[in-house]
């Protein structure tokens, strides 16, 4: 199956974007989750706080459906 | 004046009420890069060593910097800054909000208090109006309660900045408050307010600002304003802002529970984003040309309590209040959150305050006669409603709390002292850094006590090994003078970090507001000009080497974590001071912690390098010489 | 042509405020806006913008005629006519028309929508009336 992450900051330079300025294609499983798929591509979920998808916060436990499009968020840097 | 600049500074002699104005510095403002910079500068030159924070030599600084007001992305922030009552060094805390653009467009960059007034006093300043006026009707009122009073009584237009009773009677991590829920919160610029007699400022105007070049500068900030629209993060944070990065914390065991005894929180589905947004949200609030939007605007619903209104709880206050005193209802959270900004104390210092006291209370180091009665459990709502009163007005042992953990510690001592989490009387942010070295260097560095937004590390810590400390030290040198630069352009720090706007960009908008031709080396050079100003101002003042200053709570190294992802993980007592060491060589300075003759002369220091030679502080020349660039960026690795 | 105003995404930004004096007068300067922004705080802790909605009464009580009609149907002030006596200020039920110290003459939204680009939160959208359809003609 296929979907789409997107990212800015820093976690854009990890993602390596092939869609768009923010946006990469990926192949993967059904049933993996965020967590599992971010390992996959070789970004450590540590370095992602949660996703975001339609219009909603989930954590990366999340499995995602076919042609979905997340939102990778990094930790806030303080405030 | 065409460069960004309002034009007036005043200086307010609130002893004997003279107002004086004079043309705004430019000269001091170019070196000095404005905001931060320029309150360190003065308040080296102005204030005796010797002066006590509380008393008339200290002065108060409000500034506005070059580019806030000026059409920049969160161009809102203002500025505040004095000898620390908590750290006994420079002191300066930034807020958002609308006061600091209003105040430049009345016409103003930067008032500057000195001495003390005879009775309750606020400043009224419409446009070429500024009077001293009487304030002992608002004496006493909280400080969320005297902004409402001051609107219905002045107008709803003014941009207000008030203190409460905390900040009236001297507590020391008193904080500034505006619009309601923004605060200037760390280093206790509120007791020096109070100790002023300063209740509140309020501010009208409707100048203009006038800039170098604003067909260039609207065009890159309308192009920014599109971009920026369209990036990923833009909507989470539209919606949710800081507060749902406690879940992340508590995941990746840096948020602090229990008075940081451990960095796993059960209940924190109890207490996160979710349980915020779902339950409190009234509206989303924005600063000052901001359209990111982060602030929350909430209410409290506790049965048997009124309900309050307040602006969060931020991502800070939601750890430092909430999962720090273990607190299990976001309601209950925010209404901590409401009592502190309305009686006018620092969310941080007031949860790190409050978290060491009811570990005392666990720990049977104060009992229930100290606390009228009352006991001061983990969880509970009302022990700390009581308890915060107790230390807003000093009573009994109020009094002790009312300095900080640091000092309350060593008025109860029987070994606290371990567990006040603070560096430089100063308490920790929401992080634990025990799991996070670099986290840890970065509160114990800072120039103003344990506080984050001078460097935060933890994605570093996490790239590059959580258990080791290897190459922290350039990294934190590095972020202790990107982010303070922010504090010095007086513009929010959140467009870079979360939205990819790049320093280029930001140079490039203050060279079209400016007509300078400033580049981001010279800026950082700068921020590293007055990080070493400051440090050896605090020196003059403090006269012991740096280094007795700089050690974390002996907590840090001695308490492994007790529980959740990050049980048995701590850094070492040697890994401590190996950060230390290599901090100090990073930045030029000798083993002592003190600034050495070669990087004061290459930052143009001289002058402060002679006084501190004068008292024997000068740090000793390092064999192989300093580095020639001080701090490195960090360059992420594959994963 | 209308400026619809969905007053419950407004967050206080001032951005709107900020444009329109920089599209009108070159300047920044948000009190040289034909717009404003109420805040109610502390309770009910909301804001809400106020547009012109193109109503006619600041030419109904023009005393000099300053005030005309453009062919879009919009209300736009003669700067050389207007003798800034401020009584479609008064007039003006929204309380958008606005009078600076530097200006001789009121300061009133033209319609050039700027603001409503400008906003991020759609709290402030331009709003065309839809053509009629061809199925509703038949």
């Amino acid at each position: 199956m296929v979907i789409f992450l997107k990212a800015g900051s820093e976690l854009r330079d990890r993602l390596k974007p092939d869609i768009d300025f923010y946006t990469r294609r990926i192949e993967t499983e059904q049933g993996k989750t965020i967590k599992e798929i971010l390992a996959d591509i070789g970004i450590n979920p540590g370095l992602v706080a949660f996703i975001y998808t339609s219009g909603k916060v989930k954590g990366l436990h999340y499995i995602p459906s076919n042609g979905q499009t997340i939102t990778l968020q990094p930790p806030v840097s303080g405030g | 004046m065409n460069n960004g600049l309002a034009g007036t500074t005043l200086r307010i002699n609130l002893s004997t009420g003279e107002i004086h104005r004079f043309p705004t510095d430019e000269e001091l403002f170019r070196r000095w890069h404005g905001g931060r910079g320029v309150i360190a500068k003065i308040l080296y030159d102005e204030v005796p060593r010797n002066a006590d924070p509380l008393g008339p030599e200290n002065i108060f600084i409000v500034n506005v910097g070059i580019m806030s007001g000026c059409y920049i992305p969160a161009g809102s922030k203002t500025e505040f800054g004095s000898i620390s009552p908590l750290t006994n060094g420079h002191g300066d805390s930034n807020m958002g909000g609308h006061f600091g653009p209003m105040l430049k467009f009345a016409g103003y960059d930067m008032i500057i208090f000195s001495g003390v007034s005879p009775k309750p006093i606020f400043l009224y300043v419409d446009n070429d109006a500024v009077e001293l006026r009487d304030a002992s009707q608002y004496w006493g009122f909280g400080s969320l309660d005297c902004e409402e009073q001051l609107k219905k009584d002045l107008g709803e237009d003014f941009e207000i900045v008030t203190i409460g009773p905390a900040g009236e009677n001297g507590v020391l991590f008193s904080c500034i408050t505006h619009d309601f829920g923004r605060q200037a919160g760390r280093t206790g610029q509120g007791a020096v307010m109070g100790s002023k007699k300063l209740k509140a400022i309020a501010v009208r105007g409707n100048r203009s600002i006038r800039v170098h070049d604003l067909e260039s500068l609207e065009k890159q900030v309308t192009g920014i304003i599109q971009r920026t629209k369209e990036h990923p993060n833009m909507e989470p944070w539209q919606k949710y802002g800081t507060s749902f990065f406690i879940r992340w914390s508590n995941d990746n065991a840096v948020l602090p529970a229990y008075n940081f005894q451990t960095t796993y929180y059960e209940d924190v589905g109890k207490i996160d984003g979710d349980q915020l947004i779902e339950q409190c949200l009234i509206t989303h609030k924005a600063c000052f040309g901001c359209w990111m939007n982060c602030g929350k605007y909430t209410k409290a619903v506790i049965e048997g309590k009124p309900v309050v209104h307040l602006e969060g709880p931020e991502y800070e206050t939601g750890a430092t209040c909430g999962s720090n005193l273990g607190m299990k209802d976001i309601n209950h959270v925010a209404y901590i959150n409401w009592m502190l900004d309305n009686l006018g104390m620092d969310s941080m210092s007031g949860g790190g305050v409050t978290a060491f006291a009811m570990e005392c209370f666990e720990k049977k180091f104060i009992t229930k006669e100290d606390l009228e009665g009352f006991t001061l459990k983990w969880g509970s709502v009302d022990d700390v409603e009581h308890f915060l009163d107790m230390v807003a007005h000093k009573r009994g042992i109020g009094e002790w709390f009312a300095g900080g953990s640091k000092r309350a510690a060593e008025k109860i001592g029987q070994g606290s002292e371990k567990f006040a989490m603070q560096v430089k009387g100063q308490e920790m942010s929401g992080y634990d850094g025990r799991w996070a070295p670099g986290m840890l260097l970065s509160y114990m560095t800072a120039d103003i006590g344990a506080h984050h937004n001078r460097s935060w590390t933890i994605t570093v810590d996490m790239a590059e090994g959580r258990e080791s400390v290897e190459g922290r030290a350039k990294i934190v040198v590095y972020l202790q003078h990107i982010r303070p630069l922010f504090d010095t352009w007086c513009i929010c720090r959140l467009f870079w970090g979360e939205l990819d706007i790049s320093p280029e960009e930001i140079v490039e908008s203050l060279n079209h507001i400016t007509g300078w031709e400033v580049t981001v080396d010279e800026s950082l050079r700068t921020s590293e000009m007055i990080w070493n100003l400051t440090r050896c101002h605090y020196l003059e003042r403090n006269r012991e080497n740096g280094r007795l200053f700089d050690y974390p709570p002996s907590r840090s190294w001695e308490d492994k974590i007790p529980s959740g992802p990050g049980k048995g993980k701590g850094v070492t007592l040697e890994q401590v001071e190996k950060m230390l060491d290599e901090y100090y060589e990073a930045r030029g300075w000798d083993k002592n912690g003190n600034p050495t003759r070669e990087v004061l002369t290459d930052l143009g220091l001289d002058f402060a390098g002679d006084n501190l030679e004068k008292i024997g502080l000068l740090g000793k020349p390092t064999p192989g010489g300093i580095p020639p660039v001080r701090g490195e960026k960090y360059k992420p690795k594959a994963f | 042509m209308r400026i619809k105003v969905n007053r419950d995404n407004c967050t206080g930004c001032r951005l709107c405020l900020q444009i329109c004096a920089i599209e009108h007068f070159f300047e920044i300067n948000p009190k040289k806006a034909a717009l404003r922004i109420e805040a109610k705080f502390p309770d009910p802790g909301k804001f809400r913008p106020f547009v012109c909605t193109q109503c006619g009464k600041c030419a109904e009580v023009c005393p000099e005629d300053a005030v005309y009609q453009n062919e879009a149907g919009g209300y736009i002030v003669d700067q050389e006519k207007c003798t800034n006596c401020g009584d479609c200020v008064v007039a003006c039920p929204v309380g958008v028309i606005c009078q600076h110290p530097d200006l001789g003459y009121v300061i009133k939204c033209d319609f050039c929508m700027e603001c409503t680009r400008i906003c991020n939160t759609k709290a402030l959208v331009e709003w065309k009336r839809k053509p009629v359809t061809a199925k509703k003609e038949a």
